[in-house]
């Protein structure tokens, strides 16, 4: 495993040291449990061949020399098992308690990268990809740092004491008790491989089979509106059988794990007693050594099988430590956020010559792309879906940067200003207005620290989602998202807008974050920013001409460049694509002539 | 006597799973039947080993030693093919049940009425269906014949112990009441704490998919370090979480192991002192020491599977109540039959509210569409619209008033007879993942491809479909998909069209569609009205001039009737008002 990733034992490296010690206390005590089986077979088969009176069971028990010797050998039996139980629980409070441990440094570590990697990182991963890295990939890699290691260094020094005494005993015998065990090993490491594999063919045929489910649910009327309950059946049913026949060859191949183990530790323990056998006949053992050997074999048998386990879990512990070190040397080539602060912003913009690509697009998405917006105005950006209105909004907070070309704010570069202080002064209302599942307080609060209950309510009233909000049960305390209630299209863009003006910003950007609440509510909100005594720049993306038309300025954009530029009187008397996008909201009357 | 209840109720719950597995009832029987003979066979090796060594290797026996051998390697190889054998058979008959209770689930829930899915979360409906039924599969393939298997291997070592010597197998099995209760006392300690960690994982994992999902929105607010600190907090539980699993186990295992060892020590000391006394042999001794070992692996698995089958019956549970959910909305048992429907519909003094208790939402509405005419119906959101048209569909049963299509209640009509009555243009959740062409036909093997083509030039939306990579066969994802809202709208009225449906039902978009699809929508929406019964919940001007009838709706009350002009002239009327902010923009230049 590469280096790096052992920067997260470091801090640990005296636990690890400390139960690998405790590992190998436990598996010194184990091998003692054989030898002292063995010892007492001998010691009795001894005294049998000395001894002529027979006694009473009590006697030969608590009274004799010979019950001394087997209540003293039992009696080290006992503690030798002690030893063992008591290291073992100290083994798995070390080593696997810091695999959580590290763990949690590794998720901390993970997380914060994710939160300070840039925007072109996630443009270039889909969200799917970077949530596995953060979630599946982590519990990957602990399996290394866990179970990986405690299997290790257990099947390293278990095999060490056992084999080093079966080598003490009787070479030969150890010979043939070790001879299929490397195919149980191999056994393990393929069948275990094989469930790996196949099981995640299951899983997105699980997915799949989910997904028909939650197709057909949610969309229920639909399905009973056109009557087609059976046909939705027939998809469900077809997948269904899939997942059955995927399942079954799973079955097919775990149906010959536990038996195939079972058999291969079979055959050595066979090997031992026949081989055994032989060497007793042959008066080379004594029967004390069989029974010893076969105990022997039975405590290798595991940490073998592991053996196998473990390399298979190694591979896939390196191929998500892979996946995860892309986050961190993304997040290494990041770089400071310094520059100036915002402090006295006027809210002049300035796109000069300004060109986007995204990262591995062959087409940019903006070009030659020229934009001024002075203090204090109401700024329109218009244009087809896809045309770019969105990235070229994304630029001004530095979520982007231009590939080419240069954005001023206020005549600064804006570049040369801290990207925390740029952000603290924009409000940004984004397209999709995502909220958090938490209460509505701190969804609205989310743009400030420390927000009072004042500053929300504020927001809210401006936002004009203030009346819907008390009308909840739980006022502000609702909670939103999957474990709350569902907010309206409407009530999610107000929301969101509540989010940004808790700021007070002074450049405001609404990415269509207008369209799912009726004129009236908008015109309501874009009078009250007007209101405010400090004049906001305000930029607005939308498709509405009664959104549009009041604004000062009015870009509209085609295939990432400026089309045409104006206000509304004067891009419809330009009679060019804007013109054309007005008719076309008003074809119902022209449709009524035909 | 709760308990006796409980018991009770989980024999009726087997006894209902055992309907699904019933047919394999003959492979059931095969399966235990094998379950018995690889017992046996997994026993009666340590057997052999005392025989190898009394009667053979204690008399220098080669012979009989090789004769053991061979017996040994029979029996273990017998034992690998039967248990082969019969886990697959169980896993296969267990595959089958899960697969016909997984169907029997899901047509369940399909079936029920609209109302049962407004109150169920999908999420939920979804763990039924799959998850639920999932943790039956312990139950339903080799939970109960393993429990069976383990029962005879106990059964077998016993009695191989017994007729060895009873003395030392009473001692042997001294230890088994202390492991009972560390087992039991483990099961519930981990049980817990299992649930604790299974609470915090999806803690912490919903934590990371929202702040991947939301990470634009952290980072405009600078809220990364804020978010981070919440996340160290849900982290440092997940991890709590598992280091107090971890102590658990970290007692229960090595305990297990000093048990079993510990029940070998006494082995080795009164064995010892038998054989001394010349009472045991040397190869009972070794064939106890055995047993020792193999006597804890059932119980453990016993326990273990004691377990999962709690959950599994957890889990049938939860199946059983969706597949004991009473529809609500029945056909009735002699439908009346619309001969030669004509599409005349009436809404009479209609009340209707979600339940007993809740308020009203639609308050006594009348109205009546005469055949091929348009309704159309404006109001705010929540004002009843959507209503209309979902009590039309029956989705809901009123509670007042009656609805009727050509005179017959629809109360006594056939749910899918009334349904086909209808094409559904509606704003949301209007398409499946499928093709172009599935989505139009919507499975109907009548509807041809040709017949599709043909609908969709007739409105053309074939103009857009045709740029589609693959053009009709274009596989169309519910989310993410390439294609916008008025397109989507666009393949609804070419689905709707192709039906020839006698009433259209029309949910216009509010938000606008982007320009160049707009005038297609438009084109669309008039080729489906034409000459059908209209029933729109209309945004469009035009939609709305054209209607023979405006009902306009507020607070689930029909406040205005009549038509654009009609209403128009009522000063202070609430259409009027409604026109002037809505559509005045609309209207300037004309």
């Amino acid at each position: 495993m590469h280096l790096f990733i052992n920067k997260y034992l470091t801090p640990y490296k005296w636990t690890i040291a400390l139960g690998t010690l405790f590992l190998t206390a436990a598996n010194f005590f184990l091998v003692w449990i054989p030898v002292l089986i063995r010892q007492t077979m001998d010691r009795v088969e001894q005294l049998n061949a000395e001894q002529s009176e027979v006694l009473s069971l009590f006697d030969t028990l608590f009274n004799s020399v010979q019950g001394s010797i087997l209540a003293t050998n039992a009696l080290y039996l006992v503690l030798a098992v002690c030893g063992y139980g008591f290291f073992l629980f100290l083994t798995r409070q070390t080593l696997i308690v810091a695999s959580r441990k590290v763990e949690y440094d590794l998720r901390n570590d993970v997380l914060h990268a994710l939160f300070s990697l840039p925007s072109v990182f996630y443009a270039k991963y889909t969200e799917g990809e970077v949530y596995v890295r953060a979630t599946e990939d982590i519990n990957k890699v602990r399996e290394y740092f866990g179970p990986v290691i405690m299997y290790s260094i257990n099947t390293i020094t278990r095999a060490g004491f056992v084999i080093a005494m079966m080598y003490i005993v009787n070479r030969d015998l150890m010979v043939w008790a070790l001879l299929p065990l490397p195919l149980l090993s191999l056994f393990a490491y393929w069948i275990t491989g094989y469930i790996h594999k196949h099981s995640i063919i299951i899983q997105e045929q699980y997915s799949k089979l989910a997904d028909q489910a939650k197709e057909t649910f949610t969309s229920i009327r639909l399905v009973k509106a056109y009557n087609k309950e059976e046909s939705e059946q027939r998809k469900f049913d077809v997948l269904n059988e899939e997942y059955k026949e995927k399942k079954l060859r799973l079955d097919l191949i775990e149906s010959l794990f536990h038996p195939g183990l079972n058999f291969l530790i079979g055959i050595s323990l066979i090997i031992v007693i026949w081989k055994g056998g032989q060497m007793v006949i042959a008066e080379e053992l004594s029967i004390g050594n069989i029974a010893e050997f076969l105990i022997y074999v039975a405590y290798l048998i595991w940490p073998v099988a592991a053996l196998g386990y473990t390399t298979n879990r190694f591979q896939k512990s390196i191929a998500s430590w892979q996946r995860i070190k892309v986050l961190f040397e993304a997040y290494h080539d990041l770089e400071q956020d310094k520059g100036s602060h915002t402090d006295d912003l006027k809210g002049n913009i300035e796109f000069r010559d300004v060109q986007f690509n995204y990262p591995d697009a062959t087409v940019p998405t903006l070009e030659h792309l020229n934009i001024q917006i002075k203090a204090g105005t109401k700024v329109a950006i218009v244009g087809r879906t896809g045309s770019g209105k969105s990235t070229l909004v994304q630029l001004l907070p530095r979520l982007f940067e231009p590939t080419k070309g240069e954005i001023f704010l206020d005549g600064i570069p804006l570049k040369n200003y801290s990207k925390r202080s740029l952000r603290d002064s924009l409000g940004f209302v984004p397209q999709d207005n995502f909220l958090f599942s938490d209460t509505i307080e701190e969804n609205i609060g989310f743009g400030i620290k420390g927000a009072t209950m004042q500053d929300v309510e504020w927001a809210a009233g401006k936002a004009q989602v203030l009346d819907n909000i008390l009308d909840f049960d739980k006022k502000f305390q609702t909670i939103l998202g999957e474990k709350g209630i569902t907010l309206s299209g409407g009530q999610k863009q107000r929301t969101a807008i509540a989010r940004a003006l808790i700021k007070k910003p002074k450049i405001l950007i609404l990415d269509d974050s207008l369209s799912a609440v009726d004129t009236k509510t908008e015109d309501a909100i874009l009078k009250s920013l007007r209101n405010d005594e400090i004049k906001v720049t305000v930029i607005i993306i939308s498709h509405r001409i009664s959104t549009i038309k009041d604004a000062d300025y009015i870009y509209y954009i085609e295939d990432g460049k400026v089309k045409e530029a104006g206000t509304h009187e004067e891009l419809l008397s330009q009679k060019g694509s804007y013109k054309s996008m007005y008719d076309k909201q008003l074809i119902e009357q022209e449709l009524q002539t035909i | 006597m709760a308990k006796t209840l409980k018991k009770a109720a989980d024999k009726t719950l087997i006894k209902r799973l055992y309907f699904y597995i019933q047919p394999f009832v003959g492979y059931i029987a095969l399966a235990i039947a094998l379950s018995l003979a690889v017992a046996y066979l997994g026993t009666v090796r340590p057997k052999l080993t005392q025989i190898a060594v009394d009667d053979y290797i204690a008399f220098d026996n080669f012979e009989g030693l090789y004769t053991v051998i061979l017996l040994l390697f029979g029996a273990l190889f017998g034992e690998f093919i039967l248990l082969m054998v019969n886990t697959y058979l169980t896993r296969w008959f267990g595959q089958n049940a899960l697969y016909s209770l997984r169907s029997a689930v899901f047509e369940k829930i399909q079936s029920l009425h609209v109302q049962y899915f407004d109150r169920s979360p999908i999420g939920r409906l979804i763990t039924r269906t799959t998850s639920d039924v999932e943790a039956l599969s312990e139950l339903l393939s080799d939970g109960v014949v393993a429990i069976i298997g383990d029962l005879f291997r106990i059964f077998f070592i016993l009695y191989f112990m017994f007729s060895m010597n009873w003395e030392l197998s009473l001692v042997t099995i001294a230890i088994l009441p202390v492991l009972f209760y560390a087992t039991f006392w483990f099961k519930e300690r981990v049980r817990v704490s299992f649930l604790k960690v299974r609470d915090q994982i999806s803690h912490l994992n919903s934590f990371v998919q929202e702040h991947i999902n939301g990470m634009k929105v952290v980072q405009l607010f600078n809220r990364e370090q804020y978010q981070h600190e919440k996340f160290q907090k849900i982290n440092q539980k997940h991890k709590e979480a598992h280091v107090e699993t971890i102590f658990y186990f970290s007692i229960f295992w090595p305990l297990v192991e000093v048990f079993a060892s510990f029940a070998m020590a006494l082995i080795v000391w009164y064995g010892g002192g038998r054989a001394l006394m010349g009472g045991v042999s040397f190869g009972v001794l070794l064939a106890f020491i055995q047993y020792a070992r193999q006597f804890f692996q059932p119980i453990r698995g016993l326990s273990e599977k004691f377990n999962t089958l709690q959950s599994a019956l957890a889990s049938s549970e939860r199946i059983f109540e969706v597949l004991d959910t009473e529809h609500q909305i029945n056909t009735p048992d002699n439908p009346s039959v619309l001969k030669n429907p004509k599409g005349h519909i009436s809404f009479k003094n209609v009340w209707f509210r979600y339940n007993d208790e809740g308020n009203w939402i639609l308050q006594d509405i009348c109205f009546e569409v005469l055949p091929g005419e348009h309704l159309a119906i404006v109001g705010a959101t929540g004002a009843g619209k959507t209503t209309i048209i979902n009590l039309i569909l029956r989705f809901y049963e009123i509670q007042k008033g009656s609805i009727c299509i050509d005179g017959i209640d629809i109360r006594e009509l056939e749910l899918s007879e009334l349904r086909t009555l209808f094409g559904l243009v509606l704003q949301d959740h209007s398409l499946f993942t499928g093709t172009v062409y599935e989505n139009i036909s919507l499975g109907n093997p009548e509807i041809s491809m040709a017949k599709v083509k043909k609908a969709a030039e007739d409105v053309e939306a074939s103009r857009f479909i045709k740029k589609l990579p693959g053009e009709y066969e274009y596989v169309l994802q519910k989310q993410g998909s390439a294609l916008s809202m008025g397109q989507k709208q666009l393949i609804c009225f070419v689905r709707a069209l192709v039906y020839n449906p006698l009433i259209m039902v029309l949910d216009e978009a509010t938000s606008s569609v982007d320009s160049e699809t707009e005038a297609l929508v438009n084109i669309a929406s008039k080729k489906a009205m034409k000459g059908r019964t209209t029933i729109a919940i209309a945004h469009r001007l035009s939609t709305i001039q054209d209607a023979h009838t405006i009902l306009v709706m507020h607070k689930g009350q029909i406040r205005e009737v009549g038509n654009h002009h009609e209403l128009l002239e009522q000063e202070n009327g609430i259409y009027r008002k409604l026109y002037e902010l809505q559509y005045k923009d609309q209207s300037v230049q004309v």
